[in-house]
């Protein structure tokens, strides 16, 4: 740093020398002030009858001046928990700057963002570059890179593969070093028109064969909608293939035919457990030998989990390795290989290929077609307008918890379908 | 798949898996008893290693069905009252029936308690620690009520076969001993060879991947804690057997032993891991700390003190393998 080779031993060494990273996990005490939150750790301080309190109108002060200067207008006085994302970044930004910081790490800060945020962001980079802070930016979205970096390092597989300046890098040039190879883009294929009904309910209609998107702006209420049609967000009752089915919870979800992957995919992954285990989570009745099913089968096992691992091309090929290890995007492959085992006809997924690398997403995009194209359905939602039009045959258009338009994706364009969601 | 690859994929794995770090348990067990043979030679007589496996079975079996709970992600304070109480409602059917009548009846109140525990905590989603610290006190209560605070075995004692599988020998070993030498193995093929016991696993390693992958996860927790409570009723029979009596106070601090077993056996308190042979080592070094310390003339209180820091010790270790 300035020069220097410096050796941190933990990151309160990198924090007095001005290097902070913000997460994707925002850490925040849920039931402090926006204004505590911001000041954590150096709060301001006067003595009364001897003791050390908190300055309160020093705090307010202090803190309204570090959050103005990001453009945040709220009440700095209320529980920072009850601010949405895109605040809660921005407090999470000001206590960087509170510790005079001069390099900021940010890992995907848009990920949860929707656009008129990610703009106020990229303002606040701007202005941040213009004060004399140093941004990292890591982002697996590729235009972003493009429009914020002035110099670029990619990873491939935990090493660095390329840095480039500005004038040196494109999008095509991007994807080349981070995937090894030339991708081409997907391509719209023909679309078929829906077979036989497979699942109606929450206002979603899906027919044998057919891919639907659900596109929304964040906080638009399409996780919901998932997690309703699975069963795991109170009882429902749903019309799947002929037959009307009461779902109380998952268990009843996947009996019907149904799989759910969640945008988060911690919530997904028993981390300590092999990818075997993660792979059979909702088939292990399906590994079970002898009277009733009632015994284990290592070897029923690795047929199913082998041969799922070769289709889905989960690297690396290690049945027993913790799924910690795997990358984000061999994650996601093994939740979409947890449905195929368990042999459901019906996937809902939540931002299927959120946070991860342009390889692995254009794989689940090729895997979501290719199991409607054997029979499945698949329910998607997702805020990356591209992969609605791309992947799904028609999309739901949802605002404010609602369903308010189902729009075929031939013809349909990103300009059109975002003039439809915000109305 | 051909079968060549297939076991050219397996091969790495298993060699990986036989890791010393994996076996921490037993090596300190072995430790201990060279250490103590090296220091006193009544250690190894006949004599004192039978004494030392009637002493483990009991909390053996308490420490097989702590470990059920502790790997489906729960914990379970109430098995030393739970086996006070199974002891005791043994004892009084067993003097008004028969000795079969007893023993089911007893085991039958820990597997209700068991059943209770589990049902607070799935259904009012109480938590764990706070719902079977009130159980503990709670079932301690109703077993006093329950014996007027006596001791209850008769006016001629309890049934001379009950008596007798107290402190009798069966194929040159106690009796005693059996009764957790087959749950053991019973039991880990249940937990390991079979789905519900992977479905255990899963639960306590991330109950929402689990309910997310339509696992009935509040039956699985359940049943946890009626195996806990199944196995401390099995306990209390076997204590009640091996005193010849129901006694209201049995049991003690059993829960803290338990739950230290299971911790020396390496299965760490956030779930999803576990073994129940790990928790019986956990017990046996336990058991053979104590009567090392017994042997050597050591201070009783020195001796609680010692045990303290092995505990901690103990988790200390496994918390810095984890890193």
């Amino acid at each position: 740093m300035d020069g220097v080779a410096r050796r941190f031993r933990d990151p309160r060494e990198a924090l007095t020398a001005g290097l902070v990273l913000i997460p994707q996990e925002l850490r925040l005490v849920p039931a402090l002030s926006v204004a505590e939150n911001v000041m954590l750790g150096h709060l301001p301080s006067r003595r009364r009858l001897g003791l050390r309190v908190v300055n309160r109108r020093a705090l307010q002060e202090q803190a309204g001046v570090l959050l103005a200067r990001l453009g945040f207008r709220g009440d700095p006085d209320v529980r920072v928990d009850s601010l949405p994302h895109a605040e809660r970044q921005l407090v999470v930004i000001a206590r960087a700057l509170s510790r005079r910081a001069r390099v900021l790490i940010l890992d995907e800060p848009t990920a949860a963002l929707e656009a008129r945020e990610v703009r106020r962001l990229f303002d606040t980079i701007a202005s941040l570059k213009r004060d004399g802070v140093g941004i990292i930016y890591i982002s697996h979205r590729l235009e972003e890179v493009l429009e914020l970096a002035d110099r670029c390092t990619v990873l491939r597989d935990g090493r660095v593969v390329a840095a480039l300046e500005r004038a040196a890098f494109d999008l095509t040039g991007l994807v080349h070093h981070m995937t090894g190879r030339d991708v081409e883009a997907t391509s719209a294929d023909p679309r078929r028109p829906g077979g036989a009904p497979l699942l109606t309910g929450e206002g979603v209609s899906l027919a044998t064969g057919e891919v639907v998107a659900i596109a929304g702006l964040l906080g638009s209420g399409t996780d919901r909608v998932l997690r309703r049609l699975f069963g795991a967000a109170g009882a429902i009752t749903v019309q799947r293939g002929d037959r009307r089915r009461a779902l109380r919870g998952p268990g009843d979800g996947v009996d019907a035919g149904l799989g759910f992957v969640s945008a988060d995919r911690a919530q997904g992954l028993v981390q300590g457990a092999s990818v075997r285990d993660n792979i059979l989570l909702a088939a292990l009745d399906r590994a079970g030998r002898g009277p009733g099913g009632l015994w284990w089968s290592r070897a029923a096992a690795d047929a199913i989990v082998c041969a799922l691992m070769d289709a889905l091309d989960i690297r690396p090929r290690d049945p027993d390795r913790a799924v910690r290890e795997l990358s984000g995007g061999n994650q996601q492959k093994l939740l979409f290989a947890r449905w195929l085992a368990a042999e459901v006809a019906v996937l809902l997924l939540d931002e299927p290929t959120h946070g991860i690398d342009v390889k692995a997403k254009a794989q689940i995009q090729r895997l979501i077609r290719e199991f409607a194209e054997r029979g499945g359905g698949v329910v998607f939602a997702s805020t990356d307008f591209s992969e609605v039009l791309s992947t799904g045959d028609a999309v739901l258009a949802m605002r404010q918890g609602a369903i308010v338009a189902r729009l075929p994706t031939s013809g349909l364009t990103e300009r059109h379908l975002r003039a439809t969601l915000q109305g | 798949m051909s079968i060549d690859a297939k076991a050219a994929m397996q091969a790495p794995p298993r060699l990986r898996r036989i890791s010393v770090t994996g076996q921490l348990p037993i090596v300190t067990l072995l430790a201990l008893a060279g250490i103590t043979s090296l220091l006193t030679d009544r250690f190894l007589s006949p004599i004192n290693l039978a004494n030392l496996l009637v002493q483990s079975s009991i909390m053996s079996v308490i420490a097989m069905g702590m470990t059920f709970v502790i790997v489906a992600g729960g914990f379970d304070l109430s098995v030393g009252s739970v086996a006070a109480l199974s002891g005791c409602v043994a004892a009084l059917v067993m003097l008004k029936t028969t000795i079969a009548g007893g023993v089911a009846a007893g085991i039958a109140a820990g597997a209700l308690i068991g059943l209770a525990n589990g049902l607070v905590i799935t259904a009012l989603r109480v938590n764990p620690f706070i719902t079977t610290l009130g159980t503990m006190v709670l079932v301690r209560g109703v077993v006093f009520l329950l014996t007027g605070g006596q001791a209850i075995s008769g006016t001629f004692g309890l049934p001379d076969p009950f008596v007798r599988f107290g402190a009798e020998r069966v194929l040159g070993v106690h009796a005693l001993v059996w009764v957790p030498a087959i749950l053991l193995s019973v039991l880990s093929v249940v937990l390991n060879l079979t789905p519900y016991g992977r479905k255990i696993f899963a639960t306590g390693g991330n109950r929402e991947a689990a309910y997310l992958s339509g696992i009935r996860v509040n039956v699985i927790v359940t049943s946890a804690y009626v195996w806990c409570g199944v196995l401390a009723g099995v306990a209390g029979v076997m204590l009640a057997a091996r005193l010849q009596s129901g006694q209201p106070t049995a049991g003690e601090f059993y829960e803290l032993t338990a739950i230290a077993a299971v911790v020396l056996g390496g299965a760490g308190l956030h779930g999803g891991e576990g073994q129940l042979y790990k928790s019986v080592i956990g017990v046996f070094i336990m058991v053979v700390l104590g009567n090392a310390l017994n042997l050597l003339n050591v201070d009783s209180y020195w001796q609680r003190v010692a045990i303290g820091g092995v505990i901690i010790a103990a988790a200390a270790v496994g918390g810095i393998r984890q890193r």
